[in-house]
């Protein structure tokens, strides 16, 4: 996917108390040590490997407000809610899920080839010549067996691997009768195939023929993935109940160190004259033979799959990430994929990692999208968005009225050395005015040093209040002959003589967010200094000095805020919020963010 | 300043406003229009097709009533069909009959430009990039940012708070807990500043506001 310019992300503090000082979150994890390293002129570089973990747009982020603090998916702990499959959205309760694993178990499948949601289709030919008073009679209403799943997408079926069913509901149960008939005779699956297509006699013959070389072969008995899995859990629980029997402290169903179980054996194990005078229990072994779960690897069978693979070819073989999907590791060819049961998803409650507010809960029905709790970040930090002052884009980036040429992207292209004006918009959710405070690195970080200015580096936001009070006042400061005049400069912004962006100045200004004017002069890309090319040649020749997208300018920027507002009783953010008058509080916040202004041409 | 679009270029008089502040763009081209509704604050984009000719048949049964409603394409309130779209209601063979069933898109939904829409419902807020193709029957539920050059396939039903993308389609991820949320970037305040205020499956009144 393409990136859209202009782009905010948002840095979290948790990277870098966990960059700096590893051990500061797990000593103190009340006390919010991000700002000190600020302090200490450490500017964020969003190139570091490490800041790809903490930037994300503002929509993702969260904000704790106990802690004062955004919070990101990395420093939120999640719950969940519930599991519902994703294609028939049917709750699956917790035990389900426990005992059957997070797949669906009613009807729903995947193709193992591209992954799409399998259909059922019936087999039986459609009756001919209906008109639709013969379609209501009622063997036409109900097509009868056998079904069969096909992909819409890749054209797929079941029939290609010989599975079809009987019944066209319930088909997990089918599905495993089948595949474990299938594992050690295939006859079973042709009985059932009986009113096939030729085409699919030939198949099945061929997939026989197949299975009889397995027959012949003098393999040792080979399970089935599900019969293993089974034989090795058998042998590890008998192997652990052996050695709880030893030891009536040791392992019985938890490991951690943590339980009470456990404790009482360190102490038994360390504590004076606490030794039992028993025998020390025998030592796991591994699973030994097939009953115990064994699988021994076989030369007759790699050398069976090398003539297969002769024989099919490169597209009779499974890709790795068809192979990753299936269920079982010996799968290696096309036709031993088997339809997958679609994987469950959650709806997930979050909480903040160090006080344990939740921030977002949603409510646990699937079918409702409402949540009970959910402390959005946007509506506690301001939202800070750029575009550029001259050239306007003609269409906005997320909503594209026209289609777009490939390349006719000129408004995100930059060009290198030319001084650029960009607007940067701070607009305020919070019910109090607040005092923002910008800072940026004069030179942006990365191989391709760009200089930005912000030429108002400290300004006022207006509060968030009632949208009527802008409308209903007239002495509004909004500059609106500044408006026009841009207006009347025409959108190439060819002459912007009368409006040059002072410094020092608000640029724009209304009810709750205010303008300032950001000058970047981008840096040249260090190949195309002496090449008269192509801009697109250029990005080529580039692409070989440079790192991938190291020729996007993104500009660290540090946002502070300062505001008052009601005591709200909560100790949480004691670090920042210091009592001033009764029932005022002053509080104090910043954070890191990356403002993604383009491309910059070679 | 609201950001100029591309209408702007365009002479007054290119769109068709309803009563109910439906723009309709007039080269549009909209077949079986007494099928379609809009819910109001629709905008329709140039060169879209809107199938709405292609609907249920009505059939008579036995005991002499009609089961059938002409009805096509239903479309909600504030949803924007970007440019070059192709709108058509999903058929399939039933009862040894080629149907066509109804669609119905929902509320506050972006169609980007040049995508082909067969599915059987779009629920509200939903973004969809350009280029995609959703086909027959597949269902979009509420939150769902779709990723241009997608293809959804047929059946393929998308829970809600889902990013999909990619041929054929999957779950890549989830959108944030403040997917549609303006963030203090109200809708009245919003119209004159820098910084629009409408977002992806945010209310995208302002945005139709803007079209003229």
């Amino acid at each position: 996917m393409a990136q859209v310019f202009p782009y905010t992300y948002y840095s979290c503090p948790c990277v870098e108390s966990s960059s700096t000082k590893p051990n500061a979150v797990q000593s103190a994890p009340q006390e919010a040590a991000p700002f000190l390293e600020d302090e200490e002129e450490n500017t964020f570089d969003p190139r570091s490997p490490r800041a790809n973990f903490s930037l994300y747009p503002i929509e993702h982020l969260l904000y704790c407000t106990d802690c004062h603090q955004i919070r990101c998916p990395r420093c939120m702990v999640e719950e969940v809610v519930c599991w519902y499959c994703p294609n028939c959205l049917f709750e699956v309760p917790s035990s389900t899920v426990r005992s059957d694993g997070n797949r669906c178990t009613r009807n729903c499948y995947n193709c193992p080839i591209c992954t799409s949601i399998l259909s059922i289709s019936s087999l039986e030919k459609p009756t001919e010549g209906l008109t639709p008073n013969d379609a209501a009679s009622d063997a036409a209403k109900a097509p009868g067996g056998p079904y069969f799943l096909s992909c819409p997408f890749c054209q797929w079926s079941s029939l290609e691997i010989g599975i079809q069913f009987e019944k066209h509901f319930n088909l997990t149960s089918q599905l495993q009768k089948i595949i474990r008939g299938d594992t050690h005779r295939l006859g079973s699956v042709t009985d059932l195939a009986s009113p096939r297509g030729e085409e699919m006699e030939g198949e099945i013959q061929g997939r026989a023929s197949v299975a009889s070389v397995e027959d012949t072969a003098p393999l040792p008995i080979q399970g089935d993935t599900e019969t293993l899995f089974t034989n090795l859990y058998n042998f590890y629980r008998a192997q652990l109940s052996e050695l709880s029997d030893a030891n009536p402290y040791s392992l019985s169903s938890d490991y951690s160190f943590a339980s009470p179980s456990s404790i009482t054996r360190l102490m038994n194990l360390y504590g004076s004259g606490g030794r039992t005078k028993k025998d020390r229990p025998k030592p796991i072994r591994e699973a030994a033979e097939f009953s115990e779960g064994q699988k021994v690897s076989n030369p007759l069978s790699e050398k069976e799959n090398i003539d297969r693979i002769r024989s099919v070819g490169w597209e009779g073989t499974a890709s790795v990430e068809q192979r990753l999907q299936q269920c079982r590791e010996d799968v290696g060819f096309v036709d031993e994929l088997r339809p997958l049961a679609t994987l469950l998803r959650t709806k997930k409650s979050k909480r903040c990692k160090i006080c344990r507010q939740i921030l977002s809960r949603p409510e646990s029905k699937v079918s409702t999208n409402r949540y009970k709790i959910k402390l959005l970040a946007l509506n506690n930090i301001p939202k800070i968005t750029m575009r550029s002052l001259n050239a306007q884009p003609a269409q906005h980036p997320s909503f594209p009225m026209q289609a777009t040429a490939p390349g006719s992207d000129e408004a995100s292209t930059l060009k290198p050395l030319v001084p650029t004006h960009f607007l940067l918009t701070i607009t305020n959710p919070l019910f109090d005015s607040i005092k923002v405070t910008l800072a940026t690195p004069s030179t942006t970080p990365g191989c391709v040093k760009s200089k930005v200015t912000i030429l108002c580096p400290q300004f006022d936001v207006g509060a968030n209040t009632d949208v009527w009070d802008e409308a209903l006042s007239s002495a509004t400061d909004r500059s609106s002959k500044r408006q026009s005049q841009m207006l009347s400069a025409g959108p190439d912004g060819g002459s912007l003589t009368g409006i040059q962006a002072e410094a020092g100045k608000v640029w724009e200004r209304g009810r709750n967010w205010t303008s300032i004017v950001v000058e970047v002069a981008p840096g040249s890309l260090p190949d195309s200094i002496g090449h008269v090319t192509l801009g697109d040649d250029a990005q080529g020749d580039g692409g070989a000095a440079l790192d991938e997208d190291e020729d996007v300018l993104e500009i660290p920027i540090f946002v502070r805020l300062e505001y008052e507002t009601e005591a709200g009783g909560d100790d949480g953010g004691a670090a920042h919020a210091r009592k001033e008058d009764a029932g005022k509080e002053k509080r104090e916040e910043a954070f890191w963010a990356v403002l993604g202004v383009g491309r910059i041409a070679g | 300043m609201s950001r100029p679009s591309a209408a702007r270029k365009a002479p007054k008089g290119e769109y068709i406003e309803t009563d109910s502040g439906n723009k309709v763009w007039r080269k549009a081209n909209i077949s079986g229009a007494p099928n379609i509704t809009l819910g109001g604050r629709t905008v329709i984009r140039e060169d879209v097709h809107l199938r709405g000719d292609l609907h249920r048949l009505s059939t008579t049964k036995e005991d002499g009533s009609k089961s059938s409603s002409s009805h096509s394409i239903s479309i909600g309130r504030c949803s924007v069909v970007a440019a070059g779209c192709v709108i058509k209601p999903p058929c399939r063979v039933s009862r040894g009959v080629l149907t066509y069933y109804p669609m119905k898109i929902g509320d506050n939904v972006f169609i980007g430009p040049n995508s082909t829409i067969q599915s059987a419902s779009i629920s509200s807020h939903v973004h969809i990039g350009e280029h995609c193709v959703l086909q027959p029957f597949s269902m979009v539920r509420e939150n769902v940012k779709i990723l241009p050059h997608t293809i959804v396939p047929a059946n393929m039903v998308i829970p809600s708070n889902s990013v999909v993308g990619g041929r054929p389609a999957r779950i890549i991820g989830e959108v944030g807990e403040g997917w549609g949320a303006a963030g203090g970037a109200s809708a009245a305040g919003g119209a004159g500043t820098g910084g629009e205020s409408w977002v992806e499956g945010g209310d995208l009144r302002e945005l139709v506001r803007s079209i003229r």
